[in-house]
């Protein structure tokens, strides 16, 4: 039996999912979150592979073995080939410093999921995508072999990188965003805002805006400052008595958007989310967002964006009117309906369908 | 300002900056590194070279920054970049050897991250295909010398030895054959450890320095033929300097074992692999042939990957020529302060005797100012060295910079003392400087005579004043450029009106006549205490009602409050001792150098204690030679208790006529400053 004639002879078409499970951050809950809708569609093997950006150990994200065991799906480690009808590559970033894909790849259609930004603002390449993508190429014998941005922006930053690249042209660009399913529990805002300014993310250097911008998004007329995830500000001493700084476990998101009532959320300029999970998570708690206008664009009017020069003000004039500050809510939190599992299923059952062929 | 920051922080790290600043500055940029990066084992070397780049934050601001070894960056240079928020227009440019890539890639994103824009990252792997040290953070890059390099009578060879093991005794006798011919300079680069091994072989006599005595840029000066011995490069030191010998014009010679810097293509010669072939090499195949040698390098296109205007160009900058601040020659005096005041004395003596047109400075420690300034000579004040713990070498490490600041390159440097400080001999290297050492001998016994020569090399020229009686004269040193000269002290004459008006003066400034006067002067400097002698003195001469006793010190030393409770004696501070002498009927005195030549030449009767300390010279010699010449009478620690008969022959007998007579029959050299004074002026540069 040839590879290609093993693959659809199922009724359900087989998915296979290569991931580098420990991923602890965006992908690896998107992923988890993706699994449970995949396994509606279709007979789903998870492959992990080991690369060199996490080593030699075995740990897996917490959130995606517990997806996994909940399932019931085994973790197969470095398969030396993987044949299914698709092939969900999540991430391919977690190559960059791989010399080659060391895992076979046979597929009707091969779908990577670009989770990183292919180019940071200003233009510079996010990682070494040209490496990664002919790392896959170099491994994988596919029909079509399709890019999967997972955001407006990432969409931008894959594209543009694309028009640019003379030898990654005949990658395909899938016409719907690859979004993160985003479902939590929808939180009501305060009845009374105050002035409680917060932000939370890892705590890399790209996730914090330069010092003046971060003195501006939490000035001293704040009541209070929260910053979550502080721990390169806490290791270079970088302290203001206005500021509450945590290391990034201190308290649970839970706890810190108990302390909040405004989310402010600036990153390097040099760098860029590439969905924003954690804007996500401060909308559906019922907190007023503020960001840059790039973020903007995967959440639509559901955030206020500014520039961190404006935020005292935004923020003083929704304290004096707590109506405006309801309002915002009532506006953003639906948005989050587009991020359902739901929605998910139906872009991804449009995927599996028609175009790719493999139902038919 | 162009500030040196390193992607992680090590010693090696340290090194690349301190390499990559000092380029800079001879470039005529100036370079800073944030005193943060200094390593706490930095070692002595090591801290001499950075003190003129080490800034505090908020001593600087920014115009460039460089980062180095940009291929590695940690959280400690990003955080510090990102709280120094860089104006938008400091450009932050940045090296490494990136391996792949993505790691190129990787670099520049971590530091767009922390500065908020984007650095220059400049791959030196794309300058460098192969570099003479693959895993060095510096750029390793120099300036290339236009025109070729004057050729020197005698060649400078330094032998890098590498990871070269000395357990074969005939390494080192092989070695010090090599150091004793004629045909060149021998030096040795050594580790720690093999430094050791030398010193407690018979061949300790050996010329050897540390690799972090000196840095890459004066080694490279100093050195006319470069051999590498071990296997590979031995660390980012010698590589640089290397690099900078090469592209200086100098002839270097691969003798590693797997020829690392050949196979970088650096236009070098393979050399033999054992120390044992290394002198016939060199006669036959390289001395008398570096001009061709060179000549044939200079046509290398390797020369083009180490050019530091590349690395200048893609960075941006412009190579600024700093021009000399003074066209004329300076001739700088620096006497140690040791004992007394003596070097500064003897200093003073010989810029006075130079020629009208020579308009000597000095650099001094805070006892010597008041005397050198009063001799009409200006002087740069240096700070006395604290004894702690922490940081001994903090002093010298001040007058090293000071002197630096004082002197540029062709200047004149007269050394006065002792021991070679650390900041004499890198500022004449660094500096090219001509320098004269002023070295008296009689040095006590055990002191090391390999120790105290140990720098003599980096004098074009050595005056040594002699004592003036011939058994003194040891000899330490020979050569062309040892010359002994006469005694060098102070003169001053007194006629005899002068002296019975000085002694007027004092019966009157002290409020009483007296027959007879006493001058002590036992010294008040930093090497013993003589408290308890004056005291002594002082309780002696109590009882005689006829008698002044005078406790004369240089200004500024320290008299215990004791000296001050007796009837007959009194503290006098003063500059003019010897006039004081001059009017004194005895002198009980230490044996110093300038004591004894005065009491000497001016013919005074006294009684010589000599003293003893770690840093005096030989006292008890020089004061036994007197006392055998019926010159003077000698107390030595042991028969102290004869001081007071001493004291009674000559005030109550007729012992000081005995001196008095001997003084005058004796016929005594001619004095030297005359002499010294030539010599000084007629240093040129040698090295």
């Amino acid at each position: 039996m040839t590879v290609f004639s093993a693959i659809g002879s199922s009724s359900r078409p087989k998915i296979a999912y290569v991931i580098e499970p420990r991923f602890s951050g965006g992908t690896s809950a998107a992923v988890a979150a993706e699994l449970q809708v995949a396994v509606e569609l279709g007979e789903i093997e998870v492959h992990a592979v080991t690369s060199r950006t996490f080593g030699d150990s075995q740990h897996i994200a917490p959130v995606l073995r517990c997806t996994l065991d909940e399932l019931r799906i085994p973790l197969i480690w470095d398969a030396p080939r993987i044949s299914a009808d698709i092939v969900i590559l999540h991430n391919p970033a977690f190559l960059k410093f791989q010399d080659a894909l060391c895992t076979k790849i046979f597929a009707r259609e091969l779908i990577v999921v670009t989770h990183e930004n292919f180019l940071r603002p200003g233009g510079e390449d996010g990682f070494d995508v040209l490496s990664c993508l002919n790392h896959i190429e170099g491994s994988a014998l596919a029909l079509r072999k399709t890019l999967a941005p997972i955001s407006p922006y990432n969409r931008k930053t894959v594209t543009d990188w694309l028009i640019r690249s003379r030898v990654a042209r005949h990658w395909n660009v899938l016409d719907t965003d690859w979004f993160n399913i985003c479902e939590t529990d929808i939180d009501a805002p305060r009845e009374k805002p105050e002035d409680r300014r917060g932000r939370h993310s890892r705590p890399g250097f790209e996730k914090f805006p330069v010092l003046s911008d971060l003195d501006s998004c939490f000035s001293k007329h704040a009541q209070s400052n929260v910053i979550l995830g502080a721990d390169a500000l806490l290791d270079a001493r970088v302290l203001r008595p206005h500021w509450t700084l945590l290391p990034f476990d201190a308290v649970s998101v839970d706890e810190f958007f108990g302390m909040i009532d405004f989310f402010v959320y600036f990153t390097a300029p040099t760098w860029q989310e590439s969905f924003g999970r954690v804007i996500a998570e401060a909308l559906a708690a019922g907190k007023v967002v503020l960001t840059n206008s790039d973020i903007g664009e995967t959440f639509d009017n559901a955030v206020l964006t500014c520039r961190p020069e404006d935020v005292d003000g935004i923020v003083s004039d929704l304290v004096a009117h707590p109506d405006r500050y309801h309002e915002q809510i009532s506006r953003s939190q639906p948005v989050l309906t587009r991020y359902s599992a739901k929605n998910f299923k139906a872009m991804l059952s449009g995927v599996l369908s028609a175009d790719s062929g493999v139902l038919a | 300002m162009i500030l040196v920051e390193a992607g992680s922080r090590s010693l090696r790290s340290f090194d690349a900056q301190l390499i990559f600043a000092e380029q800079l500055a001879a470039r005529g940029f100036t370079a800073c590194i944030g005193a943060e990066y200094l390593p706490e084992e930095a070692g002595r070397g090591r801290v001499y070279e950075a003190a003129k780049f080490l800034v505090d934050p908020e001593e600087y601001e920014a115009e460039i920054v460089f980062v180095l070894g940009a291929e590695d960056i940690n959280d400690l240079l990003l955080s510090s970049l990102r709280q120094k928020q860089l104006e938008p227009d400091v450009p932050v440019i940045a090296t490494g050897r990136f391996e792949t890539q993505q790691s190129y890639i990787g670099a520049k994103a971590r530091l767009a991250y922390a500065l908020g824009r984007e650095a220059t990252v400049i791959d030196l792997t794309d300058f460098q295909p192969r570099s003479v040290l693959p895993s060095a953070a510096s750029p390793l890059v120099a300036e290339i010398q236009p025109t070729p390099r004057p050729v020197q009578q005698v060649s400078n060879v330094t032998v890098v030895l590498g990871s070269m093991e000395l357990d074969n005794p005939e390494t080192l006798s092989c070695f010090s054959r090599m150091s004793n011919q004629g045909g060149y300079n021998l030096r040795l680069v050594v580790s720690g450890a093999q430094n050791e091994a030398i010193k407690s072989s018979s061949y300790r006599d050996l010329p050897t320095i540390l690799y972090t005595d000196l840095s890459s840029l004066t080694l490279a000066k100093t050195t006319d033929i470069l051999v590498l011995f071990g296997h590979g490069i031995a660390g980012v030191r010698v590589a640089a300097y290397a690099v900078a010998l090469i592209a200086a014009g100098g002839v270097a010679i691969d003798c590693t074992d797997d020829e690392a810097l050949v196979s970088s293509g650096a236009p070098v010669l393979l050399g033999p692999k054992t120390p044992f072939s290394l002198d016939g090499y060199l006669a036959g195949k390289i001395l008398g042939n570096t001009s061709q040698i060179a000549e044939q390098a200079r046509k290398s296109q390797w020369l083009h990957s180490v050019d530091i205007s590349r690395l200048e160009a893609a960075a941006g900058l412009a190579a600024k020529i700093r021009e000399p601040v003074r066209t004329e020659q300076r001739t700088l005096f620096f006497p140690t302060n040791g004992v007394g005041l003596g070097h500064a004395q003897r200093c003073a003596v010989v810029a006075n005797a130079l020629p009208d047109d020579m308009s000597p400075i000095f650099a001094a420690f805070p006892s010597c100012i008041p005397l050198i300034r009063r001799e009409g000579i200006d002087c740069i004040p240096l700070v006395s060295r604290i004894d702690t713990t922490d940081s001994p070498d903090g002093n010298d490490i001040l007058t090293y910079r000071r002197l630096s600041a004082a002197l540029q390159e062709n200047d004149r440097l007269v050394f006065d003392g002792g021991h070679v400080f650390d900041s004499v001999y890198r500022v004449i290297l660094e500096r090219k400087l001509s320098a004269v050492w002023v070295r008296r001998g009689l040095w006590p016994d055990g002191r090391s005579r390999e120790t105290m020569l140990r720098r003599e090399g980096v004098f074009d020229q050595v005056i040594v004043p002699s004592e003036a009686f011939e058994e003194l004269n040891d000899v330490y040193s020979f050569g062309d450029h040892v010359h002994y000269v006469g005694p060098i002290f102070r003169q001053v004459t007194q006629s005899a009106e002068e002296r019975n008006g000085l002694r007027a003066r004092l019966a009157e400034r002290f409020g009483r006549d007296f027959k007879q006067l006493v001058v002590s002067m036992l010294g008040g400097g930093v090497a013993s205490d003589r408290s308890a002698q004056i005291q002594a003195i002082s309780g002696m001469l109590e009882g005689r009602t006829d008698c002044l006793h005078l406790v004369v010190v240089w200004p500024g030393s320290k008299v215990q409050p004791a000296t001050f409770g007796w009837t007959n004696t009194r503290v006098v501070q003063t500059f003019e001792a010897t006039s004081l002498c001059l009017a004194a009927d005895l002198v009980i005195s230490a044996a110093g150098y300038n004591s004894v030549l005065e009491i000497l030449y001016h013919k005074i009767p006294s009684i010589l204690i000599p003293q003893s300390a770690p840093y005096l010279d030989n006292q008890e010699r020089r004061a036994k030679a007197m006392a055998d010449r019926d010159l003077c009478a000698i107390i030595t620690e042991k028969d102290f208790m004869k001081l007071e008969r001493a004291v009674s022959d000559c005030l109550d007998h007729d012992e000081v006529e005995i001196y008095r007579s001997e003084l005058n029959r004796i016929e005594l050299p001619e004095t030297g400053a005359s002499r010294a004074a030539e010599i000084i002026a007629g240093v040129t540069l040698g090295k």
